[in-house]
């Protein structure tokens, strides 16, 4: 048999039985992530497509012109960065780090059939997030703009071939990292993520720093106009994100051949680069496992304990200071530092806790998204002032709640992404945690002491500085400050307690863990969660601030403020005990179930 | 059928093997013993053509690995110490999908796969899910799906660890029986007493280099040991200080 369709019906059989074994489990589980699916699709379609009716209707911009033009490159450009990391890290676990690897590679399969099948599952993995975040808003385009129907059948081959372009470059990066800097490839990657963020962050801030401060008073279409001109490197003709928005927008317009050109021109370039990194393969796929194995990563990191004559002893509760051998001390502040904050955990735990932070800070993959989101986000916060020249009256108000909203999700998404696998990655290394002179539960409460000194530290330092930068006054920003404690603690409690409930322990991957069933029910609790905490907790105040600065309301005022005071000191009561609650009831049930666990 | 001339491999500075060369004939049960990390593991990667030797030269019946290695692996089958399945696979699948990866015709795998049911027994199990399967379970389709191309070669790495007796019996009679058919068995083991049963002949290694090489006979003279081979293997992988002290 051929070996490309061996490796297809592989892949079909691989599919259809996890399909089988889920359904027969469980058919909660597939109804679960197609509902959740279908209200994330469904709402981003609605927002897009009024913010399409928007733009054509109210502010006058032709939908298949420079403007929208624009939007669509930079969609596409984001996309093909994020595609390219993203495949690009997927196709080097799944290329040298999987225990698939070595079985295939022992087999007389040629090894460019073996990329092309890593490389298809890889391209698939990492661009289905296109797919429920990216096809409603290109949908909603088409619809507003009244679209024919052949630009909803070219929609998704302009996809196809786009995503062969970034997912080569990325196969390519990582066989040539593997093959050339074998023993320097986790620098070589943070180097990347680190210049990705900063070369974001200075064209963010250039943007802001340039963007006209009177936006809010000009005529809308021309300021806007003037602000995306700041965004004109992403046209440039070279660029394959810059091909497909311009042959969606030929096809909205009818212009069927230049359609058909740039869908050409994409797939093309696509196909080419592909066919040169399937060739790249044969001669360095081989190459960079032999490489990756025996003269790769054979540097050993300082750790803390380790040592010839180290024991993970501790002194008095306190961090053992002379197991840590000169060598160490570069690398072990920050080991102090989380000892010193966790000072109210549990001794023992606190070592358990050095241990998964070290885990986490060792893979860049993990911190190097926590990094780019905040460093974003505190970039935004700290010029926020540029966009909004005058910060009282209602866009103080209403751009510090939405700032909270944003810190939130911020930390919805790190309990779920990060937090929720931790149990789930002790792995089949379970055992150890389960024989330690420690009682189950410390470990769960550890793991909450984690997340939640993490939490509150990213997201009460954002939500801090977002307002200051917005002058808000003492009372909200303790409230806000109150509220991200209360989230941070219930968000950590759900993640920790669901995690311990639902363990994956097959699963190495610690992204896949949190797309899987139990991640996916944790990632809708998270923010149903969030949403009671906010609507309790922060609306009111916002909404006592709106009110009085209503003219009708102004002979009112103290009724008002004395019926929102009500509210807001019922809604802070409440939104402690619904933090509680979160806190308690997940913990528990994650603790019995570790304490019945079999391993 | 099995050639190393004069392999080495390092891993950064440290030399894994060292100017290692052994000549496998057809149809012998090679034994391929040495403390932990003397590089055994490191030579069956090779052997596979995983890793590529620093110096040195291996093939596989005539086909260098280097050059021919998607031929030399066409004769070879390897079980490793942690074997591999897909688990959402069932073991029925998974011995199709190895009989269609070393392009067997349809008819033939199909009755191949049904001799390796029948000969490792596996019907009771064979359209679950191998994601269910216990060791034995996995160790037996393993070997199935090892042995349902017909290999000529057989490199197998500690394949007794976590096996009841039962089931260390039944691979013992069936690696012997693969040898005496023709084909070559490479049998990296730490159980000594199945090694001194089957083996033809043993080679023992240690920090990369080849200590001894030989039948048992031949291993007992060089070691002047006349016991078991437990005895002969601790003689020869003594350390230095210990040689000079203890003779």
């Amino acid at each position: 048999m051929n070996q490309a369709l061996l490796f297809q019906k592989l892949r079909l059989r691989l599919l259809r039985n996890s399909w089988r074994a889920m359904t027969q489990q469980s058919s909660m589980r597939p109804l679960t992530i197609l509902l959740c699916s279908a209200i994330v699709w469904t709402f981003i379609f609605a927002i897009s497509w009024g913010g399409f009716l928007f733009l054509h209707t109210e502010v006058g911009v032709p939908l298949t012109g420079e403007i929208v033009g624009i939007l669509l490159d930079l969609l596409f450009l984001s996309l093909a960065v994020l595609l390219v990391f993203s495949s690009g890290l997927i196709l080097y676990g799944s290329l040298f780090a999987s225990p698939e690897t070595a079985f295939l590679l022992s087999s007389p399969v040629a090894v460019d059939q073996v990329f092309a099948y890593k490389f298809q599952g890889a391209v698939a993995f990492s661009s289905w997030a296109f797919l429920l975040l990216g096809t409603p808003i290109l949908i909603a385009y088409g619809l507003v703009c009244e679209a024919a129907w052949y630009f909803y059948v070219l929609l998704p081959l302009f996809f196809l071939g786009f995503v062969l372009l970034p997912g080569a470059l990325g196969g390519l990066a990582a066989l040539l990292i593997v093959n050339y800097v074998p023993k320097r490839r986790k620098q070589v990657l943070s180097v990347c993520l680190t210049v990705l963020v900063l070369v974001l962050a200075g064209w963010l801030y250039r943007m802001v720093q340039a963007a006209p401060t009177e936006l809010w008073r000009e005529e809308m279409r021309e300021a806007v106009t003037r602000l995306l001109s700041y965004f004109q490197f992403t046209r440039n003709p070279l660029a394959p994100s810059h091909w497909v928005s311009l042959g969606l927008r030929r096809v909205v317009r009818g212009e069927i051949g230049a359609a058909l050109y740039y869908l050409a021109l994409v797939w093309s370039n696509g196909l080419f680069l592909y066919v040169i990194a399937a060739a790249a393969s044969t001669r360095l796929y081989r190459r960079g496992y032999n490489r990756m194995t025996t003269g790769g990563d054979l540097q050993r990191f300082p750790v803390l304990f380790r040592g010839r004559n180290h024991k993970p002893a501790m002194d008095n509760g306190r961090l053992p200071l002379a197991a840590v051998g000169k060598e160490n001390h570069r690398e072990s502040w920050m080991d102090y530092l989380l000892y010193a904050v966790l000072v109210f955990v549990n001794p023992r735990t606190r070592l358990l806790l050095i241990k998964d932070f070290r885990t986490f800070r060792r893979d860049p993959q993990q911190w190097g998204q926590v990094l780019a989101f905040c460093g974003l986000m505190l970039l935004y916060f700290a010029n926020i002032r540029r966009f909004v020249e005058d910060v009282s009256g209602p866009y103080q108000n209403s751009i510090s709640f939405l700032n909270l909203c944003a810190v939130a999700l911020l930390l919805c998404t790190y309990t779920g992404r990060f937090v929720y696998p931790m149990l789930s990655l002790e792995g089949r290394r379970f055992w150890i945690l389960g024989l330690l002179p420690l009682k189950r539960e410390q470990l769960l409460w550890g793991k909450f002491a984690f997340s939640m000194t993490g939490g509150c530290l990213i997201a009460g330092g954002l939500i801090l500085v977002s307002d200051l930068m917005l002058l808000m006054p003492a009372p909200p920003i303790l409230l806000h400050l109150l509220t991200v404690v209360v989230l941070a603690a219930g968000l950590s409690g759900l993640s920790v307690g669901l995690g311990a409930c639902m363990p994956n322990f097959r699963e190495r991957d610690p992204s896949k863990i949190a797309a899987g069933f139990g991640g996916t029910l944790n990632l809708v609790a998270g923010l149903l969660f969030l949403l009671l905490i906010l609507g309790l907790m922060a609306v009111p105040w916002h909404m006592e601030a709106y009110l009085t600065m209503m003219p009708f309301l102004s002979d009112r005022k103290s009724e008002v403020a004395l019926l929102s005071e009500g509210f807001i000191g019922a809604g802070v009561v409440l939104g402690l005990l619904a933090g509680i609650a979160c806190v308690v009831l997940p913990l528990r049930a994650g603790i019995r179930a570790l304490r019945e666990m079999e391993f | 059928m099995i050639k190393l001339d004069h392999v080495s491999k390092k891993y950064g500075a440290k030399m894994a093997v060292q100017d290692l060369s052994l000549d496998i004939a057809a149809g012998e049960l090679f034994a391929f013993l040495g403390p932990n990390g003397a590089g055994k593991t490191t030579t069956i990667k090779m052997l596979c053509g995983l890793l590529f030797p620093t110096s040195g030269a291996v093939s596989i019946g005539g086909y260098d690995l280097r050059r021919d290695g998607d031929r030399a692996r066409q004769l070879l089958s390897y079980v490793p110490d942690q074997p591999f399945l897909y688990e959402k696979l069932t073991g029925r699948e998974f011995l199709q999908f190895i009989a269609d990866m070393y392009g067997l015709p349809r008819a033939q795998s199909a009755s191949r796969i049904a001799e390796m049911i029948e000969l490792f027994e596996l019907h009771e199990f064979i359209d679950d899910l191998t994601e269910r399967y216990s060791h034995g379970m996995r160790q037996r389709t393993v070997f199935a799906a090892a042995l349902v191309h017909e290999p000529r070669v057989l490199i197998v790495d500690e394949p007794t660890v976590g096996l009841d007796p039962h089931s260390v019996r039944r691979l013992k009679d069936l690696l012997r029986r693969q040898a005496d058919r023709g084909t070559t068995v490479f049998l990296s083991s730490h159980s000594l007493d199945v090694v001194e049963e089957l083996a033809d002949r043993i080679a023992i290694i240690e920090h990369g280099r080849l200590v001894a090489c030989g039948t048992l006979t031949a291993l007992r003279e060089q070691a002047a040991v006349d016991g078991p081979l437990e005895d002969v293997f601790l003689t020869l992988t003594r350390p230095v200080e210990d040689k000079v002290t203890k003779p």
